[in-house]
């Protein structure tokens, strides 16, 4: 090491260029925003407050009241999700009762297993250059047609499932080609193009659901017939275990593969980052930008439709008109995981447990606390709009400011 | 990040081939002639379908008017000659202009058959009328807010911001509003607050994306999940153990005098809610100042040019700042107007109207006018889809209610004329 280079504290060089410190920061600051949101709805805090002038131990009294209504949320929030400590201690000492110590975090894998798959599909896309809002749709679609091959086609398993899962990759490469080829020939905007039709795709699903051999015999309402044994995705640990997780989590894994080979290793990979750095430097590089745009939009929404198929055969098991539609979406979720991963698949992982353990824990919140389960993706989106400013969380906790940063987000408009 | 793409060039719009036009002229001609055979000739000689004009609601009723009864089969081959003759127009001739406008004819036309369809007597439908009025006013309580939202689009993106959280905007407003008109049991505060709310947010997009560049994209959708998310949290948190607060906002109607009493059309334009009013008015000071005033230029040339709007002196990111948070107000209007003629605030009950905003905009190529116009449509699609359940009619409404999404899609892809938004809209712009 040359001698000029002066010598940085670890703070500093934590705090520098590093984007992780900054999804850091970002997380803290969203629960931030999660504890604000509890403490100005919650009745017991705002009682406290009322009393702050009450008397000279009032208010002691009221941050004591804040800090056990907030404390309790998050941390009935992390044993929701993850494990907690007593149960586990148990487990590991009496030997008994891992089922129960581990059903937070099998729960937290169970969500996080379609999310991860969808997320990739996004992040592929983003790193291209490529906005797939659509991600809802697609999914839905994949869910459509895994539903049709599932119900209404009988096989062995080592046949039908497999089936099922290519007809939920074939319905999303369907719904995304549409954006994709649309985009390529006619220079739609994807964003608009996908936007609307998840809309077009709930319709389609509410069709179909309705007015289709799909619907589940004697039904009047949106229910599908239940997916048969072979197409469903098993239980990793046995039915037995009682724990959710099951071997979507091993799809997922191999979708995360195959996008860190894809993007990093494969030549089309390179086509779809260099269209995505910059769009004229690969056109002049003999790059075909309107395979690259089918491409992208194909394997994007293939991955959205094996999640839509992977939630349905795994956890679902029956379609319904409530699968994927509106804020609960996995598309919506699926945009803001892939920003907070920054596209890659290594960070989507790790963005789509962090949502995923959210969720999980936001209904055992809910549960043993009974603030609502929302506050969860109150607290997920405000890290998103965080993390998509980088330049706020810096000047928040005064990190140096790269004069580069401020244009990482830059986009591209309706016009372009 | 990879979303990078700072510069980029754009080019003129291409000229949309021949073809294109050729080809949604032959879809109007099957349009037409799908009306023609299945609900007219399909429907069989016997049949009659009755139309009435008088409003469900007889308080302010208009001048009475009788039934009108029609032969089904013959007025429905009538309205696809129509149609067919449109597409032949529209094939022979392929107009450079007004393609969208004969689409939107099209479609109202093929509308009317459909009601005329599942009306008719020895139908299926156990509804044998047809409340022309009362259709009207019920699609227009709808294209009114779908107008507030697509007006909030205008302001922001003829700036060249990008406001796709027009869903978030009406949510919030119609929870604060649903809360406001509770407690005050006043709808002038109501609106002030939605609208405060509604630049309170068009001000967060603002901020992230002017002052940090963020995408727009992005924050729009994230405040849309933001908002929905929060409105719910504080359904559970606050209007559940407090019901008062979220009850008894049914905006009443203000009937303007004689007007009200003219058939059709009194009730629908002239016995409506204050919202409704104060929407038509914001249509036009819209309108009016963003095309024929001072400042309406300047708010162009920062959409279309920045650069050279700066050049000029204008102070992009002011009017930038300015018409966003003016836009966001407008839209948080149209929350408590949707609110309002709901009587109150339920978590999701927006489901997409936002989004039919935004795509009432682009069909409206980024104008007022053209976001009216594509409003109603919207509007009378939406209100159909939910409604045509009543008449029992054997038909997939599903299907009618992808109508908006569908034609927004086929417009951006210049498959219906061509619409162009404003040149810089959705791009960052840096001072320097």
């Amino acid at each position: 090491m040359p001698e000029s280079t002066p010598r940085r504290s670890l703070w500093t060089r934590l705090t520098g260029q590093s984007p992780f410190v900054v999804t850091l920061f970002a997380l803290v600051l969203g629960l931030v925003v999660g504890a604000i949101v509890i403490i100005t709805t919650t009745a017991p805090v705002l009682n406290a407050w009322r009393g702050f002038f009450s008397g000279w131990g009032a208010p002691g009294h009221a941050l004591k009241v804040t800090a056990d209504n907030v404390g309790a949320a998050y941390r009935i929030m992390f044993t929701g999700s993850v494990f907690s400590p007593a149960t586990l201690w148990h487990a590991i000492t009496t030997g008994q009762g891992w089922s129960n110590a581990l059903t937070p975090i099998s729960e937290t894998l169970t969500y996080a297993t379609p999310l991860t798959i969808a997320s990739i599909g996004v992040g592929i896309a983003f790193q291209t250059g490529i906005f797939n809002i659509g991600a809802n749709g697609q999914a839905m679609m994949g869910g459509i047609a895994g539903a049709y091959v599932g119900t209404l086609i009988h096989l062995p398993t080592v046949l039908h499932l497999p089936f099922t899962l290519l007809a939920g990759i074939a319905g999303g490469v369907l719904a995304g080609s549409v954006p994709g080829l649309l985009k390529a020939y006619t220079g739609a905007h994807e964003v608009i193009v996908t936007l609307m039709f998840n809309y077009v795709v709930s319709a389609i699903l509410l069709y179909t659901l309705l007015s289709t051999a799909l619907q589940a015999p004697g039904q009047q309402n949106d229910i599908a017939r239940t997916l048969d044994p072979s197409a469903q995705l098993a239980p990793l640990f046995g039915t037995a275990s009682g724990l959710r997780v099951n071997y979507g989590l091993v799809i997922a894994a191999l979708v995360v593969l195959f996008a860190w080979w894809f993007l990093e290793r494969s030549s089309l990979g390179f086509e779809f980052r260099v269209t995505g750095a910059n769009p004229q430097a690969a056109r002049a590089s003999g790059i075909n930008a309107k395979a690259v745009i089918i491409l992208v939009f194909a394997i994007s929404g293939g991955l959205a439709g094996l999640a839509g198929v992977t939630e349905l055969a795994g956890f679902y098991k029956t379609l319904d008109g409530g699968f994927l539609v509106g804020n609960a979406g996995i598309g919506f979720t699926a945009i803001t995981v892939s920003l907070l991963g920054r596209n890659k698949p290594i960070g989507i992982v790790w963005a789509s447990l962090l949502f995923a353990a959210l969720g999980v824990g936001g209904r055992a919140m809910q549960a043993a606390t009974g603030i609502p389960l929302d506050l969860a993706t109150v607290i997920q989106s405000a890290v998103v709009l965080f993390v998509a400013t980088p330049v706020l969380v810096k000047e928040i906790f005064r990190l140096r400011t790269s004069p580069t940063a401020a244009l990482q987000l830059a986009t591209k408009g309706w016009g372009s | 990040m990879s979303l990078d793409v700072t510069t980029q060039t754009t080019t003129a719009a291409p000229r949309i081939p021949v073809g294109r036009t050729r080809g949604i002229g032959v879809i109007m001609l099957a349009i037409g002639l799908f009306t023609a055979l299945v609900f007219g000739v399909g429907s069989g000689f016997g049949a009659h379908s009755s139309l009435t004009f008088n409003p469900v609601s007889l308080t302010n009723a208009p001048w009475h008017v009788g039934t009108l009864t029609l032969l089904t089969a013959w007025s429905n081959i009538v309205l696809g000659v129509a149609i067919v003759a449109l597409g032949l127009d529209v094939v022979a001739r392929l107009p450079r202009r007004g393609v969208m406008a004969r689409f939107g004819v099209v479609a109202v036309l093929f509308f009317v058959a459909l009601l005329l369809w599942a009306a008719r007597t020895t139908g299926p439908s156990q509804i044998n009328f047809v409340n022309l009025t009362a259709i009207l006013i019920g699609s227009s309580a709808l294209a009114m807010v779908l107008i507030f939202g697509s007006l909030s689009g205008v302001m922001c993106e003829r700036a060249g911001v990008v406001n796709i959280a027009i869903e978030g905007q009406f949510i919030g407003g119609a929870f604060v509003g649903s809360m406001v008109a509770s407690t005050t049991h006043s709808f002038i505060y109501a609106a002030i607050v939605g609208a405060l709310i509604g630049g309170a947010l068009g001000l967060v997009l603002a901020f992230l994306s002017l002052r940090y560049l963020s995408d727009q994209i992005i924050v729009g959708v994230v405040l849309v999940t933001m908002l929905g998310s929060l409105s719910s949290y504080l359904n559970l948190q606050v209007f559940t153990p407090f019901p008062q607060y979220n009850t008894g906002n049914l905006a009443p109607n203000l009937p303007i005098p004689l007007l009200y009493k003219i058939p059709v059309i009194g009730p629908v334009f002239f016995d409506q809610t204050g919202f409704f009013y104060l929407m038509l008015i914001l249509v036009g000071l819209v309108s009016f100042a963003l095309f024929k005033t001072r400042w309406g230029l300047r708010v162009r040339a920062v959409g279309e040019h920045p650069q050279a709007a700066a050049s000029v002196g204008i102070k992009v990111i002011g009017v930038r700042y300015a018409n966003v948070i003016m836009g966001g107000a407008i839209a948080g209007i149209g929350g408590v107007a949707f609110m309002a003629s709901q009587g109150q605030f339920q978590p999701g009950y927006t489901s997409g109207l936002g989004y039919i905003a935004l795509a009432a905009l682009i069909f409206g190529r980024w104008r007022p006018s053209g976001a009216v116009v594509a409003s109603v449509l919207f509007g009378l699609s939406v209100y159909l889809a939910d409604n045509l359940q009543t008449y029992q009619v054997p038909v997939p409404t599903e299907i009618l209610g992808m109508f908006p999404y569908v034609i927004t899609i086929a417009v951006v892809s210049g498959l219906i004329g061509r619409v162009r938004p404003p040149a810089a809209d959705g791009l960052p712009y840096r001072r320097d």
